[in-house]
């Protein structure tokens, strides 16, 4: 278990240093950085902006400017934002916070109801609550987080209800194809795992129904559900971009709208390793659960991400 | 006779074809429908969308009458002019004196149509010098919002399918190359692609459009998005890609052409890729709304296409406006519905498509 985390932690940190660097890369190349907006004002001559950019570091070259982001980044100071005037770890992990909690509710909320309808639809296919996940999944997977967020404030506006501090809207919406994700998924590795011969002997046996899914569709039916979760928290923190700006959620997703309309080069660096470092290490988490739900994997080489 | 025959044989046909393949053809319809809206954007749109008149900020969707106030039926629909009243509190009173009756096939700005020829027809309006009819009111600055409603849909349904096709292309590339390149190019491009699907895309996406300057031209815009969905959207086809182009050469019919001394391209395009032909358009057609919705937020967040231009996006950010949206949320919200019921669509054929090619 310890050999598959830190495998997992050295191939993650690796992906990391080449997601900053390409990002870095990127908005370095666009030519222009928080200081062009500065040149427009009369007040700054060209001799205060190149002192600016000296203080800033901004006349390196753009390895050595990267190595140095690099390296303070390593020692936990991701520098100072332009726009806020403030230190960006100061900013971000607050934010991150709120996010993650948001995330995390809104996940269990789908995986919770994913599995409380598909496992009872299971017992009975093409019954009427089976044909009745149909038709959520289809509705829900074509519903956008944007539609969602936008429908729940119209509603909240026309109730007089409070949007903000609420942590319940927000976490709806962005559970919402979640919940089309993880249902089709339980829907299928629970109908795969009722075809099993062990399902057949459990039948044999005598075992109710309820037992029969509870006991034995259940545990083969969870590794896909798992697998699924780790490659859905991109999507969740994608997600919370929409969600956060409009049911007004102060978390990352929010903070990451506002640095990108003011080109705030090391807000944006901050929250782009900020948010590729949780999904990591929840892809991480989710493979020790994988693993704990199945033993067969404890021994082989997980999948690599 | 006989071809009256014919013909009701094919419809027939055609019916049980449709009912076997239920979503496939609901599906086929709804984006018939929206592409169709797209072509005939000027036909169908009563104003210019960029048409302001300041006078009408934010006026509610015009009530289309058969009764008048003498209460008497009309043959044709009308509407009554009305006055803004309260410039704060963006509310209207119709003038009841005088009716303005709907005209059909009524002239309009003049535009291009289908960019051949010169025309100044449109689907319907009013008569030239009475008011306008906003069927799902104005935006903030008196642009009728149904006309860009109309007009949107030609940026959103173009930069979709447009990096669908070309990411869908380069994904292909890079699975047939990983799948049949060996070992080292496939362990680097599976890894690269683990990584592109566990990334927060639109993160990313954000953070490589905060490289480009924030107001762009249409055009360019939209180019800008193509590349940057193309750049972050070529991982799950590479990885679907490279799992088909394994099981497939695994089959007896790739080892027969192996080992009869076929060329190895030749193999993998005559052989192999028209093999999972279906998995792939399944994958294509599941591609479209995730670009859908990043264009559509991009916009919707002020960084895609960007105004006068009206973008689906761009249009659901008036609806931020609480007060607005307790008044009107139906017309505020069409943007919104337009967007479910398109990637409805999708959805609906993708399934069918599933069902056709029996993934």
């Amino acid at each position: 278990m310890l050999k598959l985390i830190s495998q997992r932690l050295a191939q993650s940190v690796v992906s990391l240093v080449i997601v900053t660097m390409l990002t870095f890369a990127l908005l370095a190349a666009a030519g222009g950085d928080a200081l062009t907006a500065l040149s427009d004002d009369p007040l700054a001559s060209e001799a205060t902006l190149e002192q600016m950019r000296q203080v800033y570091g901004l006349d390196q070259p753009l390895i050595a400017r990267y190595w140095r982001w690099l390296s303070s980044a390593a020692r936990g100071d991701l520098g100072e934002s332009f726009f806020y005037r403030a230190s960006v770890s100061s900013l971000v992990m607050p934010r991150l916070l709120k996010t993650i909690r948001l995330g995390l509710i809104a996940l269990g909320f789908a995986w919770a109801l994913s599995l409380a309808l598909g496992l009872r639809a299971a017992r009975r296919p093409g019954g009427w609550l089976d044909r009745l996940c149909e038709i959520l999944i289809t509705l829900a997977a074509s519903t956008p987080r944007l539609v969602v967020a936008l429908a729940l404030l119209a509603l909240a506006s026309n109730l007089s209800l409070s949007t903000s501090g609420s942590v319940a809207l927000p976490a709806f919406a962005l559970s919402i194809p979640l919940v089309a994700l993880f249902l089709a998924q339980t829907r299928e590795a629970v109908g795969e795992a009722m075809s099993e011969d062990f399902v057949r002997t459990a039948r044999a046996k005598g075992l109710s129904e309820r037992a029969i899914i509870l006991r034995h569709a259940l545990r083969p039916a969870l590794a896909p559900l798992i697998t699924i979760l780790g490659y859905s928290l991109g999507s969740v923190m994608s997600g919370s971009v929409i969600v956060e700006t409009v049911l007004n959620w102060p978390g990352l997703g929010s903070l990451s709208v506002n640095a990108v309309r003011s080109r705030d080069v090391p807000l944006l660096m901050g929250v782009v390793l900020v948010t590729s470092m949780t999904v990591f290490i929840g892809n991480i988490i989710a493979d020790v659960l994988l693993s704990l739900n199945d033993p067969r994997l404890r021994e082989t080489r997980a999948r690599a991400v | 006779m006989l071809s009256l025959k014919k013909t009701a044989d094919g419809l027939r046909k055609f019916v049980s074809a449709a009912r076997s393949h239920k979503r496939l053809f609901a599906g086929s319809i709804i984006l018939f429908v929206f592409y169709a809206a797209a072509i005939f954007a000027d036909f169908l749109a009563p104003y210019d969308y960029r048409a302001q008149s300041r006078l009408e900020p934010s006026a509610p969707p015009a009530r289309i009458r058969f009764r008048d106030s003498a209460g008497d039926w009309r043959i044709r629909p009308f509407i009554y002019a009305r006055r803004l009243t309260d410039p704060l509190a963006r509310s209207y009173v119709e003038d009841e004196t005088q009716i303005y009756p709907l005209e059909f096939f009524a002239r309009g700005y003049s535009y291009k149509f289908l960019g051949l020829f010169e025309t100044d027809l449109h689907l319907f309006a009013t008569e030239a010098d009475g008011p306008r009819i906003n069927v799902l009111g104005t935006d903030a600055l008196g642009r009728d919002r149904l006309s860009r409603l109309i007009a949107a849909a030609r940026f959103s349904l173009t930069v979709s399918p447009l990096s669908v096709l070309m990411a869908g292309a380069l994904g292909i590339l890079l699975g047939c190359l990983a799948g049949y390149g060996g070992r080292l190019i496939d362990a680097a491009l599976m890894r690269a692609a683990d990584v592109m699907m566990a990334l927060p895309t639109l993160i990313i996406v954000l953070a490589a459009r905060a490289a480009f300057p924030l107001e762009l031209p249409p055009l360019r815009a939209g180019f800008l998005l193509v590349s940057i969905f193309v750049a972050t959207g070529w991982a799950e086809m590479a990885r679907l890609t490279r799992g088909q182009v394994l099981a497939v050469a695994g089959r007896e019919f790739v080892v027969a052409a192996y080992s009869l001394g076929m060329r190895p391209s030749r193999i993998l395009f005559r052989h192999i890729l028209p093999n999972m032909r279906g998995a792939l358009v399944v994958q294509m057609t599941l591609m479209i709304p995730t670009f859908l919705l990043a264009e559509t937020a991009l916009s919707f967040l002020g960084v895609g296409l960007q105004e006068p231009e009206p973008s689906w996006g761009n249009m659901l950010a008036q609806a931020t406006d609480l007060q607005l949206l307790r008044a009107q949320p139906f017309a505020l919200l069409s943007p919104a519905l337009a967007i479910f019921f398109f990637v409805l669509g999708v959805r609906l054929v993708s399934d069918g498509l599933k069902k056709l090619y029996r993934i």
